[in-house]
């Protein structure tokens, strides 16, 4: 094995130290930070008006809203009918070495109907991009990761809508996603063409959610954000003290998460309702009318807390009813699966591409080449990886 | 040879038997002790067998949620229909016929065992009736270090006995009794065991 574990005994020593450490110091300035929020306690306007002064400078925070900041709701009651349904996706990044210059998308999705006695619907759509179109940009450079990530959020939220418009009228219906609704790609897009572009197919997606009549929501499991963090910290500068310096460091609440923050959420309860402040937010997803509002929720069950945090568009925060929904549904999915919804375990279930399933893929198209009559090969380095890396031995020396 | 339905496919094989996989079992099929069939040797014969044990595979999803009371049928239904958590269903062979020559079935071990996913059919009434026609494949059983002989011998001599007509049950179990009295004369206590479980 490469791998000589023995050189890292001491590493890992030093490692598990360095956590436990960290722990004790992050312990020892939560309730400074907690005591911080429950004086917050329902924004004023002084608040309000630091908020407006660190959103000209791109300020990543949580804006309040009108929920006291410290709030816990209590866990809605679930209906007798709901439905729930979730997308996921996988792909195959292009790979040069590979036989052929291709990617895969895969979106996984599952319709869970609560309170019929039917087995859920699940579905699974492959597709596969090889035209030079697909693959390289204008430039003539290769498609970006970052693209294809997108491409596949995108069909993740398709799916959704497209789910929702035949269940939405049957029932109350949730729509989960496996992650935050603000798309990846408005801070990593390598050009603005092409981040306008997905977005506004974005947009328009969740504009045919909302049509539909369903709630859509993004679940994120173990948030490491500190959006509400970055509250605390605001509201503790003086109004004249706000600067892009100041917002950056975080002074006291260094290194604190929003997940910390509510650990004294119990299990079921949400907290506030925030708006993410993120720029893209701000300058996309508002002028849409989706403006992406967060809270956190305790998905666990007593011994066992499970944080989440949950990314609704406006229209759902706004909602009592739908808002109560995606509470209340969510935790009813984490049952099952001790602190993530059950949809979202299948819908990945169902979009996985495996390590044999690329196997086979391959396979199959190396099959299609031969019959054209091309000579289809991996690069020699490729080979070299499946030569050194599947049965590899070690000898004493 | 009749048309019979597929249950499963083969998962694996060997000459004394072999397993096939399948989705949730509808009531009627597979059945501890029913007669099933399998092509080999190119569809050159038909192997038949008994079903000795049905498994029901689990993993690490299934785990968690055992535990959680009032499960929503939507869940299991989920489990049971969707994800097709493989259910294996061992077979143990006891005999075969050409499909070639047009004669009737051998009671012994076929020469070449059913191949990866072949397909496993149920046995018809009329075909369970020609192979229990003749009780040579009772000793295979008994012979059989895997199968629970006893339990396997009295329950399929009773599908069989149910497969005929209801006048000739008793005849069918009593010739039945006869040959495993033949088979089992060293081992009375064993002998009256089954005897009982198979009395009419």
């Amino acid at each position: 094995m490469a791998l000589e574990l023995n050189k890292l005994t001491h590493a890992v020593e030093n490692l598990s130290a360095s956590a436990a450490q960290r722990l004790t110091e992050l312990a020892e300035r939560l309730p400074m930070a907690q005591a911080t929020l429950k004086a917050i306690g329902l924004a004023d306007d002084e608040l309000h008006r630091k908020v407006q002064a660190a959103l000209k400078f791109r300020w990543a925070g949580a804006i309040p809203t009108a929920e006291p900041v410290d709030a816990a709701f209590p866990l809605p009651p679930h209906p007798a009918r709901a439905t729930v349904i979730a997308a996921d996706g996988s792909q195959i990044y292009p790979d040069r070495h590979g036989i052929s210059l291709y990617y895969l998308i895969n979106i996984g999705s599952i319709i869970f109907r609560h309170g019929l006695p039917l087995a859920p619907s699940t579905a699974s759509l492959p597709e596969v991009f090889f035209e030079d179109a697909d693959l390289y940009e204008e430039d003539g450079g290769q498609i970006p990761s970052v693209k294809i990530d997108s491409e596949r959020d995108l069909r993740e939220l398709a799916a959704l809508a497209r789910s929702a418009a035949t269940e939405a009228p049957a029932a109350p219906t949730v729509t989960l996603l496996d992650n935050g609704l603000l798309l990846y790609i408005t801070l990593q897009a390598p050009n603005q063409k092409l981040s306008d572009a997905v977005i506004e197919a974005y947009l328009d997606q969740l504009t045919a959610l909302r049509d539909s009549g369903a709630a859509p929501a993004g679940v994120v499991d173990r948030p490491r954000a500190a959006s509400v963090v970055r509250l605390l910290r605001l509201a503790a500068l003086a109004e004249n003290e706000i600067t892009d310096a100041e917002l950056r460091a975080l002074g006291a609440f260094q290194h604190l998460t929003d997940a910390l923050l509510f650990n004294f959420l119990q299990p079921g309860e949400r907290s506030a309702l925030f708006v993410n402040a993120s720029p893209a937010n701000i300058d996309n997803y508002q002028r849409r009318g989706h403006t992406i509002y967060l809270f956190y929720l305790n998905a666990g069950r007593p011994g066992k807390d499970s944080l989440l945090r949950v990314e609704v568009p406006e229209w759902v925060a706004k909602d009592k009813a739908k808002l109560d929904l995606v509470h209340t549904a969510i935790v009813e999915q984490c049952k099952v699966t001790d602190g993530f919804p059950y949809v979202l375990m299948r819908a990945h279930e169902l979009a996985v591409v495996t390590m044999a399933e690329r196997r086979e893929f391959d396979q199959m198209v190396t099959g299609a080449l031969i019959r054209r009559g091309l000579s289809p090969s991996v690069s020699q380095k490729a080979q070299g990886k499946a030569w050194t890396g599947s049965a590899k031995r070690k000898y004493p020396r | 040879m009749t048309e019979t339905t597929t249950i499963g496919r083969l998962l694996r094989s060997s000459t004394t038997g072999y397993v096939f996989g399948c989705a949730v079992p509808e009531p009627e099929v597979p059945l501890f002790g029913a007669f099933v069939k399998a092509p080999a040797q190119r569809k050159q014969t038909e192997i038949v067998g008994l079903i000795y044990n049905i498994a029901f595979e689990d993993d690490p999803f299934v785990r968690q949620m055992v535990a959680t009371p009032d499960l929503d049928e939507a869940y299991i239904q989920d489990q049971r229909v969707n994800r097709q958590v493989p259910i294996e269903v061992s077979v143990l062979a006891v005999g075969y016929r050409s499909l070639t020559n047009g004669h009737g079935f051998v009671y012994s071990l076929p020469p070449q065992p059913p191949i990866t996913l072949d397909r496993i059919s149920s046995c018809s009434g009329e075909e369970v009736l020609d192979f229990t026609a003749r009780f040579d494949y009772l000793r295979l059983i008994l012979d059989s270090p895997d199968a629970p002989a006893d339990e396997l011998i009295a329950t399929s001599l009773h599908h069989a006995a149910a497969m005929r007509p209801a006048q000739d049950r008793t005849f069918f179990l009593r010739e039945a009794g006869k040959e495993l009295a033949r088979l089992l004369n060293r081992d009375l206590a064993r002998l009256e065991n089954l005897l009982r479980r198979i009395k009419p």
